[in-house]
């Protein structure tokens, strides 16, 4: 089910909303002869007329009281005075809108009572209409400032109650083509109708030779006057909760009122000409039924495309909703649905529709999320595999980053033109929405279903008579010798020689099973190296052994954390540089696929033919277990949520790479109790993605590790569990779980007997050892992330000029001795102290001022900084 | 009765009083040429000026790619000035690059009762634990001031608890008149904080940092990739693909360039008298201008070789887009222009546009300062008001250790003498003609009515003015945003420009679209394209 997001939280990071005067203005927009003045810093104004102005493609003017410092200090009342008499004479409008803003809120401006004084002073303006509007930015979205003011415009006016045979029309804020539409229908059934308010020509205007300053489109203002005898007032709305002037008008006028659903998708489209049948006592023209027909018709035609559809959704909650009921009745999953406001009940609207969908397509993986920006959206998208945007043009650098086609609906679109023209509304608008979605989808498959099938049915399968053959054919022969000579890929290519570079060492997830450790001579295993190699560096050692091993067919990065976690742009510089002086050597890499999907296109173009992935379970449950954190984008995740991130992630990025023409592997670490069962499973699921090889490892015990007292997997069950997934695909038999500086071939490791040998170590030698210990406070074992006051435990490094290295942890309780020092009060900085008696320094994230003196009585320093606990000990051994 | 005296016609008395000082038809009479500048806009009148907040995060701290921007405040203001700017930035090996992040402490009711510098810090741990940035700049909204949040406060104590650093900017939208005032406010920032904060010495034999430019569109890139191969090394570029880590080794360089003066003249000034730097005032935009540009830079080193290399480059450069320029050229002979830009730009662009034979006729800044109009002669001259009185001035004194003279003032003297202009700035009015018309933070109204009567072929401005002037039949390109093309800078940018300008006036659609004005008023001209 939904996973919890973990996010900023005191922060939006990209903002999915806009503030209210936006919408204000854009309601005002709707009214014949009407200026808009905003009350409050000028900066607001032009912000709003750029913003509007690039997606409307209209002229938009907004005046500004422009307060400065001095009318914070005084009142704006004299500036608002003369705004409102300048924009008069410039303009001559009939009716101005006032709204307020942040400041004119925050210093508590009285609009009402300025008006009322500006009406008293300047009678010669009693023809004009103001209306004031309270739109404090920090109050809400722009679609709350959008209803604030049409409540405000029927609230506030003096209104004509004279009975008449109109029906007043309150409006959403679609765009001006969709309003066009609306307007159209009241017209084809005959209904006299008032539309609160009218944007459809002022803000997508036609080109006139006689070019007028002062919006003339719009509903007039004395027709907006008429409102309050209407004999009925519909008003189409998505979101029932927000203030409805509809209400209003009841609760004021007593002018009955009918809610509608925004005529999007065949069934509210419907019920929308049936009110209007019934209302206006007209038959639904036969015209109409043909056009239901035709979207009908279009509907099946697209069902079988739609349905691979899985959509983020987001906007304002109008619009999220009614777009949600499109994809819904068309049968495109909705895996996001999000609002930037703040709107708790988004879930009451959507919830069962999305649910259903979920249940029809067996996906349980989405989220419903208000009061979200894009960092949250971009998150949720890759973790549900969205395959397709639908929102406002702010979704482009999802749609770049995760390259997810976004159809452009809604406001603001500001990097294509005619957001004014966007159709959604009726069964034309919204055949034309549903096949730009259906394109958008359709487009991806039809440029890489050819691949994909082929992947899926053809490519090392079973049913392949002549594997060989067609593997030959779709792998390049530069690919198959590659693959020929890759040791780790193909046991015919034992007698080549690999090496790892370690260059990678930070990590972005914990394994239950590895303790991160360097310099571990005797041991032999992933995850273990002796010294870390800076790029240049690498490409110093790849030279010499070289020299040594003509047989050096491959160059493999494998860590010694994950060769796409922080340290990525090093390993990207290596490849390069080697590659700049060997043309032909094979680049291998080995990841634990969190990161995949944002490299594998890049890697496949930096060269990378083959790519180890270690994934050893497909279920999130399972994956679960196996990691104690994954930490990604920001967030840190663990249990499901951490197994589901991850599978989501290899598997896409595999998906990716095999698209990219890369040879892959995949390591399945069998781990007793926990997954053993279930490899079958990722081997055929490695299959049916067109992994080459899988490769089933025992898992090593490590001691410090979570799972150090777990029971190893005999060798007999693990060639029983190899046999077994043979008869699914090609299995790798010969892994020796090399080191992360392995040199040589897999039956000879010589990277110890090559210590000292590697150019980059012999400089070292000579110079005067500088050799240090120090405590570091630490929740993750990768940062410097824990108050020295509340570590429980200490890592201790070694320091050796340059080099760092793990020693051990140390439970500072272990270290109390005895009463007479753990006093209550000093109990745990006299257990840190004793604890750290050997140390040069500690380094911890903050460090209190009592515990540091008395480390420094002691002769030890203290650092506190936010960093890697690598880079931290580096600098801190420089400052030493 | 000129244009300037039809258009302040139509203003009521009160309004014609404040506009007819900002209003200059240049020689008409025999007094010298002044304007009024950087006062109040007239409430109402749809200014085409923005905010202090927009100068600061907009235009100078906003495009500084390693450091994370935070506004602090309602949601609004950091959605607007969210990649709304065309600063391009590219992300350096390994480095990390905030530009496509827009981060907002999203204030609501409560917060503003009951204050929000928590909110901010807790904010900024969360960065620091996610995005680990080595600088924070946190930038303030209306409301801040008012509610009393410390944002310098919390900087301090960020700057403590992390080791990084952190300026707080106190630039609410209301200080000052126009975004100067966020320009000023930034600039301080900076020079207190950043600038001589690093050690870094550059390697090459001249290095220069490049001072207002925004990197709109690529020109820093183009002005770059220029003076690279002539040799010269970029120490720092302020700010448009700028970054804390160059900026902070800024006082190393040997000399400032100085591109749009009205945004960065401060730090220019400043670093002259802190650090002994001597600033040029240059400009890209424009062939003729370039030439001179880079011919005044090597003249200013005294070094012969690097003469001779600057003429080899230029010669080379000229080779490659003659062809292309004569063609526009000819396209374009005779035509006339409007442009009305913030600070800078409509100066800078009449350099390029009489490469292609156009002339400016009608020129307005939003929010420039009279030294940018009349030259800066005129500082002396101008009394601070209420407005300006509010933006700090911060005293900066000669740093001893790190100041190095750079020449003696006799030296300087007599480099001046050769025609280098340095530490100085004459302003728009020299390069302009008779007749033409200059506006100070003009308006949309004045806009529509110098259309009519000065009638120019064409008008650069922003989007806000792009659909009135196309609805009056006239061709308008934005150069702020550079309707998505660039760059316009230097030689490969002159080129671009000649063709965009070109492409637009001979775009079919203006044959369909006459103006008004221009079959009414007996003119009978055709506009371009037309068969």
């Amino acid at each position: 089910m939904k996973t919890k997001i973990n996010s900023l939280v005191s922060l939006n990071v990209n903002p999915c909303k806009m503030c209210m005067p936006m919408g204000a203005s854009t309601a005002f927009y709707g009214i014949s002869k009407c200026m808009t003045i905003l009350h409050g810093s000028q900066g607001c104004a032009t912000y709003i007329r750029r913003h509007m102005a690039t997606h409307y493609n209209e002229p938009v003017d907004i005046a500004s009281s422009s307060l400065t410092e001095q009318g914070t200090v005084y009142g704006g009342e004299k500036n608002l005075k003369i705004g409102l008499t300048n924009l008069i004479s410039l303009y001559n409008p009939e009716v101005i809108g006032i709204m307020t803003t942040c400041l004119a809120e925050t210093i508590g401006e009285d609009i009402s009572g300025i008006i009322e004084r500006f009406r008293e002073e300047n009678p010669q303006y009693k023809d004009i209409t103001l209306i004031p509007v309270a739109s404090p930015g920090y109050g809400g979205t722009q679609y709350e400032g959008y209803m604030a003011a049409l409540n405000a415009i029927v609230g506030k006016l003096d209104m004509n109650t004279e009975k008449n045979d109109k029906v007043n029309v309150v409006l959403p804020p679609h765009s001006p083509a969709d309003i066009r539409f609306i307007k159209s229908a009241f017209v084809q059934f005959g209904i006299d109708a008032i539309f609160l308010t009218d944007i459809s020509s002022n803000l997508d205007g036609g080109y006139d030779p006689n070019y007028s300053r002062l919006p003339r489109g719009g509903t007039a203002i004395g027709d907006i006057r008429k409102m309050a005898g209407a004999k009925l007032t519909i008003e189409i709305t998505d979101d029932t909760t927000t203030q409805s002037p509809a209400k209003t008008l009841f609760g004021k006028y007593g002018v009955p009122y009918r809610q509608i659903l925004s005529p999007m998708g065949l069934k509210a489209t419907d019920a929308f000409y049936r009110l209007l049948s019934e209302v206006s006592g007209v038959t639904i023209p036969e015209g109409l039924m043909e056009e239901r027909g035709r979207y009908l018709d279009g509907m099946i035609d697209s069902h079988k495309y739609n349905s691979a559809g899985r959509a983020v959704i987001f906007g304002e909650p109008e619009f999220v909703i009614s777009a949600v009921r499109v994809c819904s009745e068309n049968g495109i999953m909705p895996v996001v649905v999000a609002t930037g406001s703040v709107f708790p009940s988004l879930k009451d609207y959507v919830g069962q529709a999305v649910e259903d969908l979920g249940v029809r397509y067996f996906v349980d993986g989405y989220a419903i999320m208000d009061d979200a920006d894009f960092k949250e959206i971009e998150e949720a998208a890759a973790r549900y595999g969205a395959n397709l945007m639908i929102g406002n043009s702010d979704g482009r650098r999802i749609e770049v980053n995760l390259k997810i086609p976004l159809v452009r609906r809604a406001f603001p679109i500001h990097d294509r033109v005619g957001g004014q023209r966007l159709r959604m509304l009726g069964y034309e608008g919204t055949q034309t929405f549903l096949d730009e979605i259906t394109n958008a989808l359709l487009k991806v498959t039809e440029t890489t279903f050819r691949e994909e099938i082929y992947d899926e049915y053809y490519k090392g399968s079973g049913i392949d008579k002549n594997k060989k053959m067609v593997e030959d054919k779709y792998i390049s022969d530069d690919m198959v010798k590659k693959t020929m000579e890759h040791p780790c890929y193909n046991c015919a290519g034992h007698k080549y020689a690999r090496i790892h570079l370690p260059v990678a060492p930070s990590c972005n997830v914990q394994c239950n099973y590895c303790v991160r450790k360097f310099d571990c001579p005797n041991e032999s295993r992933p995850g273990v190296t002796s010294s870390i190699l800076t790029p240049e560096e690498a490409l110093e050692r790849y030279k010499t052994v070289k020299a040594k091993l003509p047989n050096l067919t491959v160059v493999g990065i494998a860590g010694p954390g994950d060769s796409l976690a922080e340290n990525y742009p090093q390993v990207k510089r290596t490849i390069e540089l080697i590659r700049e002086y060997d043309r032909d050597v094979t680049f291998c890499l080995s990841t634990n696929g969190l990161m995949l999907p944002f490299y594998a296109n890049e890697l496949a173009d930096l060269g990378v033919t083959h790519i180890t992935v270690t994934m050893s379970a497909v279920d999130p449950k399972i994956s679960g277990k196996i990691y104690k954190y994954v930490s990604y984008m920001g967030g840190i995740y663990e249990g499901d949520a951490a197994g589901a991130i991850m599978i989501s992630n290899q598997m896409s990025g595999l998906r990716m790479l095999l698209a990219a023409g890369v040879i892959c592997k995949v390591n399945i670490v069998t781990l007793k109790g926990i997954n053993e069962h279930h490899i079958p499973e990722v081997v055929q699921t490695c299959k049916d993605m067109g992994v080459y090889i899988t490769n089933i490892m025992q898992m090593v015990p490590v001691k410090g590790s979570a799972f150090e007292n777990l029971p190893m997997v005999s060798n007999l069950e693990i060639g029983k569990l190899r046999t077994e997934c043979g008869t699914i695909m090609k299995q790798m038999l010969h892994c020796r779980q090399c080191r992360a500086d392995a040199i040589g071939t897999l039956d000879n490791d010589i990277s110890v007997d090559l210590a000292g040998f590697a150019p980059e170590e012999k400089g070292n030698k000579d110079k005067g050892k500088k050799h240090m210990l120090f405590a570091v406070a630490s929740k993750s074992g990768i940062n410097v992330d824990l108050h020295f006051g509340h570590a429980r435990e200490l890592y201790i490094y070694e320091y050796t000029d340059g080099d760092v290295r793990f020693l051990e942890k140390r439970d500072v309780e272990k270290y109390c001795s005895g009463n007479a020092y753990c006093s209550e009060q000093d109990d745990k900085i006299a257990k840190m102290l004793n604890a750290l008696s050997d140390c040069n320094g500690v380094i911890a994230m903050r460090i209190g001022e009592s515990p540091k003196h008395k480390l420094e009585d002691k002769g030890i320093f203290s650092w506190s900084t936010f960093d890697k606990i690598e880079n931290a000990i580096m600098n801190a051994a420089k400052q030493v | 009765m000129n244009e300037r005296d039809l258009l302040l016609e139509k203003y009521s008395s009160r309004v014609f009083k404040n506009r007819k000082s900002h209003i200059t038809q240049l020689e008409m009479s025999d007094e010298q040429d002044t304007i009024t500048a950087n006062t109040r806009a007239i409430p109402g009148i749809a200014t085409a000026r923005g905010c202090c907040y927009a100068g600061c995060k907009g235009v100078v701290v906003g495009p500084m790619k390693d450091a994370v921007t935070i506004t602090h405040g309602p949601i609004g203001c950091a959605f607007y000035s969210w990649g709304t700017r065309r600063n391009k930035a590219k992300t350096e090996e390994g480095g990390k690059n905030f530009i496509p992040y827009s981060f907002c402490t999203d204030m609501r009711p409560t917060d503003i009762v009951f204050g929000g510098e928590k909110k901010l810090e807790e904010g900024i741990d969360e960065i620091m634990a996610i995005f680990n940035p080595k600088c924070i700049f946190i930038c303030s909204t209306c409301p801040i001031g008012l509610i009393g949040d410390d944002v310098q406060a919390v900087a301090r104590e960020v700057e403590k608890k992390y080791g990084i650093k952190a300026i707080g900017f106190s630039c609410e939208g209301y200080k000052g008149v126009s975004q100067s005032s966020g320009h000023h406010i930034a600039n301080n920032g900076l020079m207190k904080q950043v600038i001589g904060t690093g050690d870094k010495k550059p390697m090459g034999k001249y290095s220069l940092n490049i001072l207002g430019e925004y990197n709109i569109g690529g020109d820093g890139w183009e002005e770059e990739r220029i003076l690279k191969k002539i040799g010269y090394e970029i120490v720092s570029v302020f700010t448009g693909d700028g970054s804390y880590e160059t900026m902070k080794n800024a006082h190393l360089a040997d000399l400032n360039l100085v591109m749009c003066h009205r945004s960065i003249n401060y730090v220019a000034q400043m670093m002259k008298t802190k650090y002994g730097i001597d600033w040029l005032k240059v400009n890209f935009i424009g062939i003729g201008a370039t030439c001179k540009t880079l011919r005044m830079i090597a003249e200013y080193f005294q070094d012969t070789e690097l003469i001779a290399k600057t003429e080899e480059v230029i010669a080379q450069e000229l080779e490659a887009i003659s062809d292309d320029m004569e063609y526009y050229r000819s396209m374009l002979k005779g035509k006339t222009a409007g442009i009305f830009t913030g600070g800078s730009r409509s100066h800078h662009y009449q350099s390029l546009l009489r490469d292609l034979g156009i002339e400016t006729i009608i020129a307005g800044y939003e929010f420039a300062h009279r030294d940018d109009y009349e030259g800066r002669d005129i500082i002396s001259e101008i009394k601070p008001d209420a407005d300006s009185k509010n933006i700090e001035e911060i005293a900066v004194s000669r740093d001893e250790e790190l100041y190095k003279e750079r020449y003696s003032g006799e030296k300087l003297e007599e480099l001046k003498e050769k025609g280098i202009e340095i530490d100085t700035y004459d302003g728009m009015f020299p390069d302009m003609k008779k007749g033409y018309m200059v506006v100070d933070d003009y308006n949309m109204f004045e806009t529509d009515e110098l259309i009519q009567t000065m009638k120019p072929d064409i008008f650069f401005s922003g989007i806000k003015d792009k659909y009135s002037i196309q609805k009056q039949g006239v061709v308008s390109r934005q150069l702020h945003s550079y309707d998505y093309s660039g760059p316009y800078a230097g030689f490969n940018g002159a080129v671009i420009f000649g063709r965009d300008v070109t492409m637009s006036i001979y775009t079919k659609a203006w044959v369909l679209t006459t103006p008004p004005w221009k079959t009414a008023a007996l003119l009978g001209g055709r506009i371009g394209g037309e068969n």
